[in-house]
């Protein structure tokens, strides 16, 4: 057999080896000649049957009955070989030797260096196994420093799961006289592809019990002793059946040995698709749970839940049931291993912790703010502990104190992740914040990396505050390590002396150090902790501070970026003394008041800032640019629901509700590669949309309801999403949020505007009555009627209702090709759903629905603005006075007037207001919305827009029938054609029913004399726009209402007989109706020639 | 009826369709002139005047056919409701199709006087629709055929074993349609349209002229 038949059958029969070794195990007799075959398809010639030949020879002399035995008894015998040597070798003066490869059995793959002979040695010396033949159960580890091409794309078949690992990994252990850990080892080889997200998370179980030392690998430990255990767990013909989609099933079943009889399962489930970056997540988050005492059990579950991630990668086609039902963990665990997030969340725990210090402190603060304005002797301190995500980390481990040490939430050499803090020794190499670890690595081969231990943090916080709140009532945090401290009212206490005692005390209770800047301000306090650092602490005395300030790079300065140095780079400026020449004015002008103020005041060293003013935050929210990929809509659906879970906790944290939110996201640029940190965002598009509601909320169903609305307005592919934010802003207290309802609601503009109007009384009055109305149930709307409303009557009704508007629309809406954003998400869900294809239910211009509908007051109620033509009642005059409160507010500026609001106003209003708006600016307007004249005074919107003219492109685009009045009512209006005109006409004089048929049937009732005089140059024009006009009014009925279709088809054909140009039209249009009724009939529609 | 107020909307909606097309199909058989006139009743539905076959084999037969539909159409299942008119060789002459859309996601509750002021249109549409149909061959055949959008399976009502497959054969061609009536009332849609053979169709049964 050749080696290449063995190797490509080796890929596709996984199932049938694992079922031979099972065979071996039961060392059956039975096995007939078929698996004798398999057997040696997918051992191959790696795998240890040597020949075929030479083995079928010894097999007819032999006494086994197959190869099968024979291979259980040869295996059986090398074993026997191997303890006897192994035994001798212990014996033989080598017994010093540790037996650090204590259960591991290693099996060697192809041509190595060094040679398979001397990995043999090694593992006879250092207690390990070494296996001639590849065996799931007995084998540990595979070595190679090759594979070929074909062993790498099925790796899982090949490998069995294992971990495939250089020999130098035997080798350094060797040296390193202890077991290190495999994964740095891994060959390189797996690392090429680009993994997604679900390959990181499917690995992460992998090497559970390493510590961030990678000083032994205990798991590995007893290993074998637990074949027996990981029969069950791994049954091979199963695990065969589904390679990738077992590897599901394989995690669920490991978790109950491995919680049960310990750890040592673990190491046989290890994926060996991790390349090199993957790895480097598994260290992350195995990091994540406690570094040094593993529990297996957690990340087994972890594991289970996080696996299926937004993306799934090697989960690929065989998995297409890809749930993304848990997801979530992704957004939870970001967030949990978030150092950011930590330090943005820690201010609300302080808050909550101190709360009631300083609050004490803050009412007194506020009564000697004079006071202390007045008097130049303010005191203030400036604590900062030095590198404290290191140190807190190595605070119980003082032989690391001298040594390198940085945080990084991934130990990968290679690894992209980025370094969050490192210590003084560290800094020493060039070890800052913000470079890759393989770049650290580089600079600093024996920087140890630790992940983060954010329940250290915090409690290393609230010790540190604890100290300081002990020592003064004024404290203001800046952050989790960091703290201004005004000791004035401390009265004679030396200033230098309680810094360090603070600092004494600080370093005894949390065994990490602080530094302190004492000056008479915060800006010099700070400036001066600058100096002290590390561990020391400086005072800056009033009158020294101008010295100090001298030769002080601006940058320093808080508030001087990356950007503003740059400016002041520009002018020659690089320090706080150029900068104090400037003049305040000159400075103001260059950088803006406020900017210009603040550098100013810098230069000198002024400001005048109080202790204790907690900023309120403004805006909170979420955040995830890192590992994120979508899949398709479903995936980020997902994802927003778990961001919103995760913004409505941080709102509910800090007890507050907002009223804007925005949504972020960072979009791949076109050209953009993948990024060189892994799974990061790149170089993204950083795009935002917002909306404001009236009420504040931090309910996760409307932020997630109004998270899908905004996601759907960006209209982008969901692939190149690299990164999505919630934020909320606006933000208002719980408690105050709920007395203050609908703050910005349109009704409340309303009452506010109606007093400055003539007609008070009648609007208060209706107001009046409007307020009391509870909004009806969301079933009674009518859905063609809420959809029709403009975008921002809408949005506002949507809010009354929270959010469950669009919903239901979407629900109800067929695949309308413009369907807004909003919907366009939900409306992929409901095509998931049904697959019979979308039911539509508005595909009609809304106003035909109106028609029937009229007679529902409460929604004409709900909506003042929306059909100006629906019932003409009472409620009408109300929409118009409505509508002159809006003139009356906002004459002038035209930018502000909503040109949605104008387009739903009377005609005569509109001509009103036109005419008050400079004239520059007319035809922005009248293009920007599209107008309706009413027909009353047709004349006069005409006139104004005479010199439109309408391009050909710009209405076949459009959708002609959205809107109300549809579109094609004021391009038909002020066209050149009196066709045209006519049916525009008619629309209104039917009070614009929609429905084409009707304007068909009165046009020929009144005016079909006119039709024979319309032979102009303008007829090719006319009747694109028309059979334009009718196309789309076919594709909006032709599924459920082709009554209506037919009725103008019919009316149409009477047209002809009188008009050239309906002929035309007909003609054109008539092709494109059949075929499209035969679409959705199977059948012609049936006009009769003689009508 | 009586037990309206406990079904969901869904079933209710379904209910009312199935009430009406027993009412509708036997208009439609009345209008067809396929049976004397004394055969039939006035009655009263909807506030219309409509007929009601007096025969009882004959509105069992509807009222079964129709009936047997409802768990379909509770689940959305049913396409198209076809009343089919052929020749004595089985070819179609005439078909009445009803194309019914139901929202089944939507749950909201139609106001029953909404579906009904629909529905009646439909009706009272039907009544005047006769010049659209064309003249029945003599010895014609009826039959009432519902077009699911999939399989349904089997054994979900005793109703639905009443349910066979049809042998009147199709037309080759696309037929011409002439609809009568379409309404659209948020979750359900419904139209009524007749289908011809289209001109082109070989015409065997011409022979029965």
């Amino acid at each position: 057999m050749s080696r290449e038949s063995s190797r490509s059958a080796n890929s596709g029969q996984r199932s049938k080896r694992s079922l031979n070794s099972s065979n071996y195990s039961n060392n059956s007799n039975s096995s007939n000649k078929k698996s004798k075959i398999s057997n040696q398809k997918t051992l191959g010639m790696a795998w240890g049957a040597n020949s075929l030949s030479s083995s079928r020879s010894s097999f007819r002399t032999s006494p086994f009955s197959d190869f099968g035995s024979y291979m259980v008894e040869k295996n059986r015998k090398l074993q026997n070989q191997f303890n006897a040597e192994a035994s001798n070798s212990s014996h033989g003066g080598s017994s010093s030797e540790k037996p650090i490869f204590d259960g591991v059995s290693i099996f060697v793959d192809g041509f190595t260096i060094p040679s398979r002979q001397e990995l043999r040695g090694y593992m006879l010396k250092y207690g390990g196994r070494f296996e001639n033949y590849f065996s799931r159960h007995r084998v540990t580890h595979i070595i190679c420093c090759n594979l070929p091409h074909g062993k790498i794309k099925n790796l899982r078949s090949f490998s069995g799961g294992l971990p495939v690992v250089k020999p130098a990994w035997i080798l350094d252990s060797v040296v390193a006289s202890k077991l290190l850990s495999w994964v740095p080892y891994q060959l390189e080889q797996l690392a090429d592809n680009q993994p997604k997200l679900s390959a990181f998370f499917a690995v992460k179980n992998t090497p559970v019990a390493e510590d961030a030392l990678n000083v032994m690998d205990p798991s590995l430990k007893g290993g074998t002793s637990q074949d027996a255990g990981l029969f069950v767990v791994g049954d091979p013909v199963k695990e065969g059946e589904q390679i990738d989609g077992q590897f599901g099933d394989h995690d669920c079943k490991i978790e109950e040995p491995s919680s049960s009889s310990g750890k040592s399962s673990e190491v046989r489930m290890v994926e060996p698709t991790d390349t090199e970056d993957e790895s480097s997540v598994n260290n992350e988050i195995r990091s994540r749970s406690c570094p040094l005492s593993v529990s297996v059990r957690i990340d087994c579950l972890d594991n289970q839940n996080v696996r299926k991630s937004p993306t799934p990668s090697i989960a690929g086609p065989s998995n297409p049931h890809h749930s993304t039902l848990e997801d979530p963990n992704f957004v939870d665990n970001y967030f949990k291993s978030s150092r950011l997030h930590f330090i943005g969340t820690w201010r609300n725990r302080y808050r909550k912790r101190f709360y009631p210090l300083s609050n004490e402190f803050r009412c007194r603060s506020a009564s000697t703010v004079n006071a202390s304005d007045n008097s130049q002797k303010t005191t203030i301190i400036h604590v900062d502990m030095d590198c404290f995500f290191v140190s807190v980390v190595i605070r119980n481990r003082p032989e690391l104190q001298d040594k390198p040490v940085a945080v990084c939430h991934s130990n990968n050499p290679k690894g992209t992740a980025e370094i969050s803090s490192a210590n003084y020794p560290a800094r020493e190499y060039g070890v800052k914040a913000g470079i890759f670890v393989r770049d650290a690595k580089a600079i600093c081969p024996h920087l140890i990396i630790f992940p983060y231990n954010f329940q250290a943090y915090e409690e290393v916080a609230d010790q540190f505050y604890n100290v300081l709140h002990k020592h003064c009532s004024k404290v203001q945090a800046v952050s989790c390590d960091e703290a201004f401290l005004d000791i004035t009212d401390l009265g004679e206490i030396d200033p230098e002396v309680l810094a360090s005692t603070i600092r004494k005390e600080i370093f005894e209770t949390t065994g990490c150090k602080a530094s302190a800047g004492i000056a008479g301000n915060m800006l010099m306090a700070r400036l001066a902790t600058r100096t002290a650092k590390p561990d020391g602490q400086y005072y800056i005395p009033p009158e020294r501070v101008d010295e100090y300030l001298h030769e002080l790079p601006i940058k320093a300065l808080p508030g001087i970026g990356y950007v503003l140095e740059g400016k002041l780079k520009k002018q020659n400026i690089s320090t706080c003394g150029q900068l104090r020449l400037i003049s305040k004015d000159s400075l103001q002008k260059d950088f803006g008041l406020k900017t210009g103020e603040m550098l100013w005041n810098y230069s000198r060293g002024i400001d005048n800032r109080l202790v204790g003013v907690i900023q309120e935050s403004k805006s909170v929210g979420a955040e995830v640019n890192w590992g994120v990929r979508f899949k398709d809509m479903q995936d980020s659906r997902n994802f927003l629901l778990n961001l919103s879970k995760e913004v409505s906790l941080r709102l509910q944290g800090c007890g507050v509700q907002g009223r804007t939110f925005t949504l972020k996201i960072k979009k791949r640029r076109k050209d953009a590669l993948e990024p060189t940190k892994y799974m990061g965002c790149g170089d993204c598009e950083n795009l935002s949309h917002s909306m404001t509601v009236p009420v504040a909320t931090d309910d996760v169903e409307v932020l997630q309801r109004i998270a899908n609305q905004l996601f759907g307005s960006f209209h982008i592919d969901v692939k190149d999403i690299r990164g999505v934010g919630l934020q909320v802003s606006k933000l208002e207290n719980v408690d105050i949020s709920k007395q203050g309802l609908e703050r910005n609601s349109l009704r409340s503009w309303l009452t506010s505007a109606s007093t400055a109007t003539r007609g008070q009384d009648s609007i208060n009055n209706i107001y009046n009555e409007r307020t009391n109305i509870v909004p009806p149930s969301l079933y009674d709307l009518d859905m063609g009627v809420i959809e029709s409303l403009p975008s921002e009557l809408f949005s506002e009704l949507n809010e009354i209702y929270g959010g469950k508007l669009v919903e239901c629309i979407a629900q109800s809406k067929g695949k309308r090709e413009d369907s807004s954003g909003s919907s366009r998400i939900l409306y992929h869900e409901r095509e998931e759903g049904c697959g019979e294809g979308p039911l539509a239910s508005n595909i009609f211009p809304p106003n035909m629905i109106l028609v029937e509908h009229t007679a529902k007051q409460h929604i004409s109620e709900q909506s003042p603005s929306a059909p100006p033509v629906s019932g003409a009642g009472s409620n009408n005059e109300a929409y118009q006075t409505a509508g002159l409160v809006n003139i009356d507010l906002m004459p002038s500026s035209l930018s502000q007037v909503d040109t949605s609001v104008l387009q739903q106003l009377p005609e005569e209003l509109r001509a009103d207001i036109l005419e008050l708006l400079p004239a520059h600016r007319r035809r922005e307007v009248i293009s920007t919305s599209s107008f309706v004249p009413v027909t009353e005074n047709a004349q006069e919107p005409l006139k104004i827009a005479e010199n439109q003219s309408i391009s050909v492109n710009s209405i076949l685009n459009s959708d002609l029938w959205s809107g109300n009045p549809p579109q094609w009512v004021d391009k038909f209006k002020v066209s050149n054609h009196l066709i045209l005109r006519t049916l525009a006409e008619m629309y209104y004089k039917l009070g614009s029913t929609g429905n084409l048929s009707s304007i068909l049937q009165r046009a020929i009732s009144d005016c079909l004399y006119i039709l024979d005089e319309s032979d102009d140059s303008w007829a090719d024009e006319a009747s694109h726009y028309l059979c334009e006009l009718l196309k789309q009014y076919i594709e909006i009925k032709i599924e459920f209402d082709v009554e209506e279709i037919y009725l103008c088809f019919r009316l149409l054909r009477r047209f002809t007989k009188k008009s050239k140009f309906f002929l035309q039209v007909y003609n054109i249009v008539f092709p494109y109706l059949q075929s499209s009724v035969g679409d959705h009939y199977g059948g012609h529609l049936h006009i009769s020639p003689h009508e | 009826m009586e037990s309206r107020e406990n079904q969901s909307p869904q079933d209710e909606r379904a209910r009312v369709l199935v009430e009406f097309l027993e009412v509708a199909i036997t208009s439609i058989i009345f209008l067809k002139g396929v049976y004397p006139g004394g055969a039939f009743e006035r009655r009263r539905y909807m506030n219309v005047v409509v007929q009601r076959a007096r025969h009882p084999q004959l509105r069992d037969y509807i009222h079964s056919a129709v009936t047997g539909l409802l768990p379909f159409i509770q689940k959305g299942l049913v396409n198209r409701v076809a009343v089919i008119f052929s020749s004595t060789d089985n070819i179609p002459v005439e078909r009445f199709i009803f194309k019914l859309t139901v929202n089944q996601s939507c749950d909201l509750k139609v106001e029953e006087g909404d579906l009904e002021f629909s529905l009646r249109s439909f009706l009272m549409k039907l009544s005047v629709s006769g010049p659209l149909t064309k003249v029945l061959p003599r010895d014609c055949r009826w039959e009432i055929t519902a077009y699911f959008s999939s399989i349904p399976q089997v054994g979900t009502s005793k109703y639905a074993e009443l349910w066979i497959p049809t042998d009147t054969k199709q037309w080759q061609q696309p037929p011409l349609i002439t609809p009568i009536k379409s309404m659209s009332s948020e979750p359900l849609f419904m139209q009524l349209y007749l289908e011809h053979p289209s001109l082109s169709e070989p015409k065997p049964e011409a022979k029965n002229y």
